[in-house]
């Protein structure tokens, strides 16, 4: 199969969110872009009119801009405490600004003197003058610094995705979540496309303003208008499929928290694990109750997801003992697992009003890995076990290991523990570099897949230095309240899940490229007796048939946000 | 009546002035000719009567009232302008050029459109050739037919013309300068008209006004003129005309 037919069918199977995410991207686009226009042009004429004003507001819009988007994005959240489209249009709309407001400027600056003594001198007040004269002349100066920021802000819109905004982005996040390439063009080949349709059609704009004013003859008239109304026509695209999709998505998707919803609202970080195990708790729900539910997987980061559930954009995500305590309470590291989940229970509970169900028996911590031939012809099973070696060992680390607390400086407090060699390296190259032995130990994280498929094994952390990280399921208090049932129906998890199953399951996904939801659905189905024969909310029969497995899916990907 | 009294510009603060000390009356429908070499402000003068330009010192009247009380929207729209530049929008047709000062008070677009029409042909531009052409469209001397059509199109009480027939051949040139002086006997409009030729200064002005360096050198009719020039530069000023019909009356 060609590059192009697979490419293909992989637009066909996903064909309905397509759809979906291009008309989220060109809402996103269109809106932030039409509000930029209606604040930077007026912005532009008061730089322009009054001296003083040009310098702040140019240098204003300009610092705007080289704030980086994810800053401004994680800024945004903080400051209206939202997720979705609200703060990703206003971060738009600010990168919009400068190419505006400055071709607004450079566009009436560039009005010949003698141009604006004659509208002066026929009697135009400053309103008829800047209406009549100065704005029809600096048009196309002005259209070219809307181009620029459309073309730009679809390509910036991809970024929205991170905190739950939809978009194109919604692809690449995943995709790169779940290293599939196949998702990541998915979202970056149609944003390219309509990064090029919105720069041809105001390109086409551009041209029609400037040959309507010598068209006389009908024909090119009528060219000239329809090349002029082309961004429109692709707005009007874009809102259509937009509303035409959201409106068949449960209401839940657009309003917050409301009593007696029948729809829950499930979270996941963008990788790999933080979606497997939010598909589960997904799929069990279904199986298990009468609610619907919608996955809002894909989060940026652990503060932009915790905000969403502060915020009630989502009800439930799985996160991490360790990184509640370090990374959202800004706690010292603990490395008693159960002292660390009392005290993440307590502050969350009082502070957030948000509960800690029972944890799953996955501790996705650091730790050391060495290949197993090594392990067993040198007798390492523990980190105290190394530390003889260690002087004439090379050890390859993430840069993150290297420098954490919690992480190499940590292990040598706790062990005395110095390697002779260490070397920064990329998570990908660490697995490789060990696997091949031109390094001898690496830093892991417990649950990765890779650790299995390249044959290493883990050095037991025999005196605690990595602080635990167990997953556990954290769920509002009002939502609990309202589905108390809830804690039933994920209780089996508990024991269905360890380390090692865990990183079997982390791999299909990584190393065998499954979806999420495929690897949880077959996993359930494997351990889970009861699981078939349950009734699923959308009122299918859960059939063993493939085609009924597709119907499925594809009714879930409609509801997927 | 437009009266200039001890009128100075500067623009630079003071260092060099523009115009220095002008005093000069201008009657009801009267046509003055400001006459001068290139830089000697005659620009600057008919720039301050309609008030795109404020004056440093002393003060400018109209129908005895300050300049500055009366509406500076009011008082452009009842000067029609031609600009030395032209100053055609080139963004408008030359219908709408024309029409611009109308729209500007309102008049309905049709009645507009055939006003613009009948004004073409009054310069001498067949209004259904060049109606819907852009400035651009049209030769140097075209665009100044249209600028002096646009200053005529609301009927103003005033006319201040800034060498209107410059890129004009002299036929189409009598022409005009014959309009102008119908205009002025027929409808009694106050006429201020700068020009470089002395020859068209001598067939319009009822009076002329001489300008060297900003200072206005010397104020009368054409007899006046040339009986009893006031200054050397007046009299040099006129003198070459002359001498060069001389040359011409050698060649016969
Ligand atoms: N906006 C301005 N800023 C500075 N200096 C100016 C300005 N306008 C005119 N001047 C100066 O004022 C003087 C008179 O200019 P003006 O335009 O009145 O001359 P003019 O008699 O109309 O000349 P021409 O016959 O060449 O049109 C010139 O020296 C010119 O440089
Ligand atoms: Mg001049």
């Amino acid at each position: 199969m060609s590059a192009l037919e697979h490419f293909l069918s992989v637009v066909e199977q996903n064909g309905s969110e397509l759809w979906l995410r291009i008309g989220q991207h060109i809402m996103l686009t269109g809106v932030s872009t039409l509000a930029a226009i209606a604040i930077g042009i007026p912005l532009g004429i008061f730089a322009e009119k009054r001296a003083w004003a040009e310098r702040p507001v140019l240098a204003t819009v300009g610092i705007l801009q080289t704030v980086p988007s994810l800053a401004m994005l994680a800024l945004l959240l903080t400051l209206i405490g939202q997720i979705g489209a609200v703060p990703a249009i206003i971060a738009l709309t600010l990168y919009a600004l400068l190419p505006i407001v400055r071709n607004t400027v450079t566009g009436l600056r560039g009005i010949a003197p003698s141009i604006v003594e004659a509208a002066r001198g026929v009697g135009m007040t400053p309103a008829q003058k800047l209406s009549l004269v100065e704005m029809p002349l600096a048009l196309p100066v002005i259209v070219a610094g809307v181009r620029t920021a459309a073309v730009v802000g679809v390509g910036i819109a991809t970024l929205s995705a991170f905190i739950g905004a939809g978009g194109l982005g919604q692809f690449i996040n995943r995709g790169l979540a779940l290293t599939n390439t196949d998702l990541i063009l998915l979202g970056a080949i149609p944003s390219a496309l309509l990064a090029l349709a919105v720069d041809g059609s105001i390109a086409a704009f551009q041209w029609g303003i400037e040959t309507r004013r010598r068209a006389r003859d009908l024909p090119r008239i009528w060219t000239t208008r329809i090349a002029t109304a082309l961004p429109a026509f692709i707005l009007v695209v874009g809102a259509i499929a937009y509303w035409s999709t959201s409106s068949g998505l449960p209401a839940a998707m657009q309003g917050s928290t409301r009593g007696g919803q029948e729809t829950l609202r499930i979270g996941a970080k963008n990788f790999s694990e933080s979606e497997v195990l939010g598909e589960m708790i997904a799929q069990l729900i279904e199986a298990k109750t009468d609610l619907r539910v919608d996955r809002r997987f894909g989060f940026g980061g652990t503060m932009i997801v915790h905000r969403a559930l502060i915020e009630g954009e989502i009800d439930l995500y799985v996160e991490y003992t360790g990184t509640a305590l370090t990374t959202i309470i800004g706690a010292k590291t603990i490395t008693d697992p159960n002292r660390v989940l009392a005290y993440v229970r307590k502050v969350y509970a009082e502070r957030f009003h948000l509960i800690w169900l029972k944890p799953f028996k996955i501790n996705n911590t650091y730790a050391l890995a060495v290949t197993s031939e090594n392990a067993r012809s040198r007798g390492w099973a523990t980190i105290s076990g190394l530390v003889a070696d260690a002087g004439g060992l090379r050890a390859g680390f993430t840069p993150e290991f290297s420098q954490r607390p919690d992480g190499y400086p940590g292990l040598r407090k706790a062990y005395g523990l110095s390697f002779g060699q260490v070397f920064d390296l990329d998570a990908a190259l660490m697995y490789r570099a060990v696997a091949g032995g031109e390094v001898d130990v690496v830093s892991a994280y417990a649950t990765d897949g890779r650790i299995d498929a390249y044959n290493l094994i883990l050095l037991e952390d025999d005196r605690h230095a990595f602080p635990p990280y167990f997953a556990a399921p954290v769920v509002r208090e009002a939502i609990l309240k309202a589905y108390p049932e809830l804690r039933t129906v994920l209780a089996p998890l508990t024991d269905l899940l360890d380390d090692k199953t865990m990183r079997a399951l982390n791999w299909q996904v990584y190393g065998e490229k499954k979806s999420p939801r495929t690897v949880a659905r077959e996993f359930l189905r494997a351990r889970i007796s009861w699981l078939p024969a349950t009734r699923l909310n959308d009122g299918h029969a859960f059939a063993t048939g493939s085609s009924a497995t597709r119907v499925r899916s594809a009714v879930s990907q409609r509801r997927r946000q | 009546m437009i009266v200039l009294d001890n009128v100075s510009k500067s623009f630079d603060g003071g260092q060099s002035y523009a115009l220095c000390d002008v005093s000069l009356t201008i009657e009801e429908g009267e046509t003055f000719v400001l006459l001068g070499s290139s830089g000697s402000g005659k620009t600057t003068i008919l720039r301050l009567i309609s008030r795109l330009i404020e004056p440093t010192a002393g003060q400018i009247t109209l129908d005895g009232r300050d300049l500055n009380d009366c509406g500076v929207i009011e008082l452009r729209r009842n000067m029609g302008y031609v600009f030395q530049g032209i100053g055609l929008f080139p963004h408008m047709t030359v219908g709408q050029n024309v029409a611009i000062g109308l729209r500007l008070i309102g008049w309905p677009l049709p009645k507009r459109e055939a006003r613009a029409r009948e004004l073409l042909d009054l310069v001498g531009l067949e209004s259904d050739a060049y109606f819907a052409h852009f400035p651009n469209e049209l030769s140097g001397g075209q665009q100044q037919r249209v600028a002096v059509a646009r200053a005529l199109a609301t009927d103003p009480d005033y006319l201040l013309m800034d060498e209107p027939f410059g890129a004009l051949d002299a036929l189409t040139r009598e022409t005009l300068q014959k309009e102008v002086l119908r205009l002025k006997a027929s409808l009694g409009k106050t006429i201020v008209f700068v020009t470089h030729d002395i020859l068209e200064a001598f067939i319009l002005g009822d009076r002329i006004g001489v300008c060297n360096k900003g200072r206005l050198d010397q104020v009368g009719t054409r007899r006046e003129l040339l009986k009893t020039p006031k200054t050397d530069f007046v009299r040099a000023l006129l003198a070459r005309p002359l001498e060069q019909l001389e040359t011409f009356q050698d060649l016969k």
